[in-house]
């Protein structure tokens, strides 16, 4: 049996690690003070497990094989790689995983009906490597991730990433594999990325998504298509699906926005949120 | 068993282009970024005359239109992207 004690919600970028001189100071400070808090908050919670909900960008699951959710059963991740850590200009490092957690959790997700796709080999790009950079900079928290497809549509329904994160909730608490869990989603909020629109922000959109959250009333969230979303928070705006597992995860949880920036500049609806689990 | 198929049958299909994200994803994973192809580089691929004519001028609205994943536009014609 786990307890769940933490639970946080941000966005990732590279840009937010990898040129940070060129978002306006206060906008940036802002932000990071976002992620201090949480970091100081996620120490004092003092997890076992770093459960993350996140996303690939096509570097590890490409067009010829494209899994709608897998389970990282990695022994480390990169977080980053060599090559990411010159984007993010974060120094390379092996992230330590918890594989046999997470192939319980892959086997149990098989038996009850979740058709889980797992991996072996992970090369993290900003999903892990930015957020734990501030959240786990000395490595001491082994991560489990489960991914989903937010990158390439056609893409699982918000419902059903909903649904996923309320099975790995219910297996985190029963497990007893870890004793003191922390999830933690990272993506969104709205983005434009490589499409004629990039750089376009919608922080109206971006508020009511962190103001739903932070009701605790997701019910709205489910409902969103790919097309709205594509619509109002870009192909970026898509990985709140990640936000939505997590969500699934702390049934009846409410959230408290630390930090919201629209930064033009990393091309990125930036928010970090806590989770009252 | 109802599968739900009857709500969605009929709707939009996203448009994909397998080719256009194939050679993406090679050039993607050598680090390749460039402002646009050249022909050696589209060489062996399985092209449609519009996707090779998006790829050689590097116009990242057609590729997009053509059914290119943007996070590949975006990592392989990087210097077209003012920010």
């Amino acid at each position: 049996m786990a307890e769940i004690v933490a639970a946080a919600l941000a966005s990732h970028a590279p840009l937010i690690t990898g040129k940070p001189e060129i978002a306006r100071p206060e906008q940036r400070e802002r932000l990071y003070a976002g992620f201090h808090e949480m970091r100081r908050r996620l120490a004092a919670a003092r997890p076992d497990l770093l459960v993350m909900f996140v996303n690939d960008h096509l570097q590890n699951f490409p067009y010829s094989n494209l899994p709608a959710f897998c389970i990282g059963v990695v022994d480390a991740y990169d977080a980053p790689s060599p090559g990411g850590s010159k984007l993010m200009r974060i120094p390379p490092r092996k992230l330590r995983g918890a594989p046999r957690w997470s192939m319980a959790l892959l086997e149990a997700g098989l038996a009850a009906g979740f058709d889980f796709a797992y991996s072996y080999e992970i090369d993290s790009w900003d999903e892990l490597a930015v957020p734990l950079h501030f959240l786990n900079p000395d490595g001491d928290i082994p991560v489990a991730t489960v991914y989903t497809n937010c990158a390439a549509p056609p893409l699982p329904t918000l419902s059903r990433c909903h649904e996923v994160g309320a099975f790995v909730g219910h297996f985190a608490r029963s497990h007893a594999g870890a004793s003191r869990v922390a999830f933690v989603a990272t993506g969104g909020i709205s983005h434009w990325v490589g499409t004629p629109e990039t750089g376009r922000i919608n922080p109206e959109w971006d508020h009511w998504v962190i103001d739903h959250i932070e009701r605790g009333d997701v019910e709205p969230l489910l409902r969103l298509t790919w097309e709205q979303i594509e619509r109002d928070g870009g192909n970026g705006g898509q990985e709140i699906r990640n936000w939505v597992a997590l969500m699934g995860a702390v049934p009846g949880a409410k959230g408290e926005a630390l930090a919201y920036e629209p930064v033009p500049e990393w091309i990125t609806g930036c928010g970090t949120m806590w989770v009252h689990a | 068993m109802d599968h739900g198929l009857r709500h969605d049958v009929g709707a939009r299909v996203i448009n994909v282009s397998y080719p256009l994200n194939k050679i993406l994803t090679a050039l993607a994973k050598a680090h390749v970024t460039r402002d646009r192809l050249s022909d050696a580089e589209l060489a062996g691929h399985d092209l449609g005359e519009a996707e090779k004519t998006a790829l050689l001028t590097g116009d990242i609205r057609r590729l997009y239109d053509l059914g290119a994943n943007p996070y590949l536009i975006r990592r392989v014609f990087r210097p077209r992207f003012p920010i």
